[in-house]
């Protein structure tokens, strides 16, 4: 499930604490879509259900996820276009 | 890498959610085939309201819902009592080893609102249908009660009405897309605090450990079905916190966002434990059947509503309230709130809505064989509608796609 790669460093972020599923899923395709292809953008979740989400819905909506970071309470996920 | 190593490994990462559902479809087969009850919690969550209003004073000796739920005892001495003490175990051992655990507080006041009321229309929802997504679906529908096919395919009608509700602008999140620069600080703290993840994982162990010494003190005590029952709920709560199994994820997020990964998981650990629970019926532990009246189908349009609103069901709270996520204490309270309502309207609704209603036994009513043909049949129509949700979904999705274009 975690890449084993480094975080890149991201051009925005969402930061989603507190806020629940289905939202930071939601949210996070909706900025992708506004986002540019050299874009990076990392997402900060405190819901760890959201590492059931929010990688299957990037990939499946055709995105690309370059980096996800467990090690802490808040998972950072860093995807792109 | 030494042994010790590697397993530390396994606790401290999360665990892949299908083979996960699949897993829990196996145990609660072997549950009920060992305890004679069934995996459900929120007829535990209901006595525990009960209790509360006797704490209060209030006399419920004749409240014709708690007759059914059987009063008797207490937590520790309550088949589903004791398991779900273990599932709590599990996941709180699951939360410290993942080094998951941390106050959060809700984002905003709309948050807090949609956890308390969602959790109480969800936990009367629940009660009204004789089950939330266990006892009504996931464990309900392979003890061949045609009341959990009511609850079931009412629940996706009233998760698809949450979904619409939810994302209706009033509801939608706030949180703005940030533009970083280079000198933007980083949110969140990255510099993990070695100690601390440490001490989490040793309170980890000691919490699963102290769990299974108390289970085996209760089956050499005498105790045989409560010590298995502890032991069974902590490999439960265990499973759903690491492999953070999130039963309303399942038919929401087909509407939301397309994904029905955790939809088909379910119906795939039914049709595993649906042949395993047929056995242990064969052999002669008698089947929970509810019955199949109008409380099914509007229970279950009510729990579907509620559990989307509220962002979690009664087994989903559970994991991310240990995690120390604030939102779902305020749904668990919520569905004790919702739970013990129902209890106090159902002498004025059961006759109507439930109890002169019949409870129908696939088993019985289509033969042994027949039954079990007609549950894998119901079992591959569920599938077929998942896949045909996630086809309208992604149809709808390209003609938005195309329009922007």
């Amino acid at each position: 499930m975690q890449n084993n790669t480094k975080a890149p460093t991201p051009t925005h972020r969402l930061d989603m604490h507190g806020e629940p599923c289905p939202y930071p899923a939601i949210k996070t395709l909706e900025a992708l879509r506004s986002l540019n292809d050299d874009d990076i953008l990392e997402i900060i979740s405190d819901c760890p259900q959201s590492i059931n989400n929010i990688p299957i819905d990037v990939r499946n909506h055709g995105f690309k996820v370059l980096h996800i970071d467990t090690s802490t309470p808040s998972v950072r996920y860093f995807v792109k276009r | 890498m030494n042994f010790l190593e590697e397993l530390k490994k396994h606790l401290v990462s999360f665990w892949l959610p299908v083979p996960a559902v699949i897993a829990l479809g196996v145990l609660s087969v072997y549950y009920f085939g060992i305890t004679g009850t069934y995996w459900a919690v929120t007829g535990e969550f209901t006595r525990w309201g009960g209790h509360a209003l006797e704490f209060a004073g209030v006399d419920i000796s004749d409240w014709g819902y708690f007759k059914i739920m059987n009063m008797n005892g207490n937590i520790f001495t309550r088949i589903d009592g004791v398991m779900i003490i273990g599932m709590f175990g599990g996941v709180i051992a699951a939360a410290f080893w993942g080094n998951n655990v941390k106050w959060r507080m809700p984002a905003s006041k709309i948050r807090i609102y949609q956890a308390l009321i969602g959790g109480i229309i969800a936990g009367f929802g629940a009660r009204l249908g004789m089950g939330c997504n266990l006892a009504s679906l996931f464990t309900g529908i392979p003890q061949f009660t045609l009341h959990a096919w009511f609850f079931t395919f009412a629940m996706i009608a009233g998760v698809y009405l949450g979904v619409k509700v939810t994302q209706l602008p009033f509801f939608r999140s706030k949180v703005k897309l940030e533009k970083l620069s280079c000198s933007t600080p980083t949110k969140i703290d990255t510099d993990v605090d070695a100690n601390k993840v440490k001490r989490f994982f040793t309170i980890g162990t000691f919490v699963f450990i102290g769990m299974i010494v108390w289970a085996i003190y209760l089956i050499i005590s005498g105790h045989q079905k409560l010590g298995m029952a502890m032991l069974f709920g902590g490999a439960f709560g265990l499973i759903i916190a690491k492999a953070q199994i999130c039963f309303t994820s399942a038919f929401r997020d087909i509407f939301t966002t397309g994904r029905s990964q955790m939809a088909r998981a379910i119906v795939l650990g039914m049709l595993v434990s649906s042949i395993g629970i047929y056995s242990y019926i064969m052999i002669g532990v008698p089947p929970k059947i509810m019955w199949a009246g109008p409380n099914a189908i509007i229970g279950g349009a009510l729990f579907g509503f509620g559990i989307v609103v509220a962002g979690a069901c009664e087994c989903g709270w559970m994991y991310r309230a240990v995690e120390g996520q604030i939102h779902f204490w305020i749904v668990g309270v919520g569905n004790v709130i919702g739970s013990t309502l129902l209890a106090f309207v159902w002498d004025d609704i059961s006759g109507p809505l439930a109890t002169s209603w019949p409870k129908i036994n696939l088993l019985e009513s289509f033969g042994n064989y027949g039954g079990l043909l007609m549950n894998y049949v119901l079992l591959a129509l569920l599938f077929l509608v998942v896949l045909k949700l996630e086809k309208n979904y992604l149809k709808k999705l390209k003609g938005k796609t195309d329009n922007a274009k």
